[in-house]
């Protein structure tokens, strides 16, 4: 941010005057504006998505009457939303009641910081970003927690448990199928990563198709990931037929609408780190993305980036509208007994891989053939 | 568990979701399969057996009453009176909607296929009371008091043919009629039901359907001795 502060004074003598704090204090606010207002667009656009999604697949139509083809229903449904009444329950912990939904959305929405959304479009490029989303969205576990615990309500604290029961769990398997990417390229910084996947027509340089293993690691990322944002079929924390709506079934208007967008802002994350990691982020293929001028680079980049990402983001919604529910003991079951050996087994395999050849891909062997 | 069922539990779980999300993608892209309707804008054209309101063509009405009798739940109220020419003169002929089952007996009973089923399946009201439907525009006592004038004047015109034969104990007995037929337009509030025998249980079935004080509802004590 501090450097991004002096090369805007550079650019602009007029700012000279202006403290190096006052300057840097700006830059991040912006950044931050720019980062929250594309978070939240995205989200509200997402729930009409998903409930397109939803009437496609289900012989429907979905929301068509506000706006053109019900494209400013997720404005109608936030404007009803803030308008609704505040109501919190007389028995219910009132702090901590509060205090829930703020943790859940701030969660979910710091790990955009470190979303590599294109060449240069990152808010902060940590040298920790795959840690550091990992733990931040291990923040959202607590909001859960509290909102059930606060709420005073059975459904809610059996939705809250639960919720803590599944992210703990599946938080195993998602750091362990995200370290392969880690360690073909050396480096825990998202950009570094992304980089690292780029030449080879930009589409055979993806992790994805590094090696076998990389492979596997794709989709059982994809698996636990989908588990980590309590979405269906691992949706049992708000499993509405016996749990009413889990941990937020307390929350009315716009606390309510935080733990949705969080559960949004959550999908997002979760595709955005999966391209990263495994579907080569930004690289636009045929291209190289770092080598044209700065504004159609960051430009391609970023549309290469959203287009993977979204498209992640609708092969959630197309499982969640596809698959039944999974009982409690089958989720445990499922994260306990497959998805976390077979990380384990896959972090194995890839790092013999890159210890047995030196690092190198098959596409890249493949190519070393013909010179 | 051995290896070979732990591998292929992790195939089955493969091969069914890549079933099951190929079926809801044909149902994503395939846009015949949305059969939602728009119903303000669209709507089904109901078939030509379709039961849907009554309606009464009282042109071809011949006030026989079959519809009123049969009528498992009373919701058709019919009101007649005879003219000049001996025929019945439909006063009144009205459907209670709200009440009615859309069984189709009366439209099968129907003699001259005055009562029909219209595809209409559309109404709403605030009250009670607008679900009856009036078939016949004018006021009854009107009708009344037109068909009795008129057999005023047609017994007149027989008096003034027959008064050459038999004059004074016709006339008396020509006037009495013509006096019981002018007697309704006496009655304060009017009366709907006419059809012999089911008469009073009738009305007062009828009735129920009604919220208290509709004009169309007769008083208690008003007028139940003047029926013909």
């Amino acid at each position: 941010m501090e450097a991004l502060a002096i090369s805007l004074v550079h650019a602009l003598p007029v700012l000279s005057g202006v403290p190096l704090w006052a300057m840097t204090l700006l830059v991040t606010v912006l950044v931050a504006a720019v980062v929250l207002t594309f978070a939240l667009t995205y989200s509200g656009l997402a729930t009409y998505v998903e409930r397109k999604v939803a009437g496609d697949i289900q012989a429907r139509i979905g929301p068509n009457r506000v706006g053109p083809v019900g494209l400013l229903q997720f404005l109608a449904d936030g404007i009803k939303l803030l308008l609704k009444e505040d109501i919190i329950p007389a028995k219910a912990d009132r702090f901590l009641f509060i205090l829930a939904p703020y943790l859940v959305f701030i969660g979910s929405f710091a790990a955009f910081v470190v979303v590599p959304f294109g060449v240069g479009l990152i808010a902060s490029d940590l040298n920790i970003g795959v840690y550091y989303v990992m733990a931040v969205t291990s923040l959202v576990v607590v909001g859960v927690m509290l909102a059930g615990w606060a709420s005073n309500n059975k459904w809610a604290l059996l939705g809250g448990m639960r919720a803590a029961a599944q992210i703990v769990s599946y938080e195993v398997p998602v750091g362990m199928a995200l370290l392969p990417a880690v360690l073909i390229a050396g480096s825990l910084s998202l950009q570094d990563i992304t980089r690292s996947q780029g030449g080879l027509f930009g589409i055979f340089g993806w992790n994805l198709f590094h090696n076998p293993f990389t492979f596997f690691s794709f989709f059982l990322y994809y698996v636990a990931a989908l588990a980590e944002t309590n979405r269906t079929p691992f949706d049992i924390p708000e499993a509405e037929s016996e749990l009413v709506a889990g941990y937020h079934v307390e929350y009315t208007g716009i606390r309510f609408a935080f733990f949705f967008l969080a559960e949004y802002g959550d999908m997002f994350v979760v595709s955005a780190l999966a391209t990263a990691c495994f579907l080569g982020g930004w690289h636009v293929p045929f291209l190289s993305a770092e080598a044209l001028p700065a504004v159609w680079g960051n430009l391609f980049s970023l549309g290469v980036f959203l287009g993977k990402t979204l498209g992640l983001v609708l092969l959630m919604m197309w499982v969640r509208w596809t698959l039944p529910r999974l009982r409690v003991d089958q989720l445990m079951r499922m994260a306990w007994k497959y998805l976390v050996p077979l990380t384990f087994f896959n972090l194995l395999g890839v790092s013999l891989w890159l210890l047995l050849f030196h690092g190198k891909g098959i596409p890249q062997m493949i190519a070393s053939l013909f010179g | 568990m051995g290896l070979k069922a732990y591998l292929s539990d992790i195939w089955e779980a493969a091969v069914t979701v890549a079933k099951g999300m190929r079926i809801t993608a044909r149902y994503g892209v395939d846009p015949r399969e949305t059969i939602t309707l728009q119903y303000p804008e669209e709507r089904w054209t109901p078939s030509d057996r379709f039961r849907g309101f009554l309606h009464n063509d009282i042109k071809r009405c011949t006030s026989c009453t079959m519809c009123v009798r049969v009528c498992p739940i009373d919701c058709i109220s019919l009101e007649s009176v005879r003219g000049a020419d001996k025929k019945l003169v439909l006063v009144s002929y009205d459907i209670n909607i709200g009440r009615c089952m859309y069984c189709g007996l009366c439209v099968e009973a129907c003699p001259p296929k005055s009562l029909t089923h219209t595809s209409g399946y559309e109404k709403a009201f605030v009250d009670r009371g607008e679900f009856i439907l009036r078939f016949v525009p004018e006021d009854p006592e009107e009708i009344k008091a037109r068909i009795a004038k008129q057999v005023a004047e047609a017994a007149a015109k027989a008096e003034a043919e027959k008064a050459a034969k038999e004059a004074e104990e016709k006339a008396a007995k020509e006037a009495e009629a013509a006096k019981s037929a002018e007697a309704p337009p006496e009655d304060p509030k009017g009366e709907q039901m006419q059809s012999p025998a089911a008469a009073p249980l009738a009305e007062a079935a009828f009735a129920a359907g009604n919220p208290a004080g509709k004009p169309e509802k007769p008083p208690e004590e008003g007028g139940e001795g003047k029926k013909e």
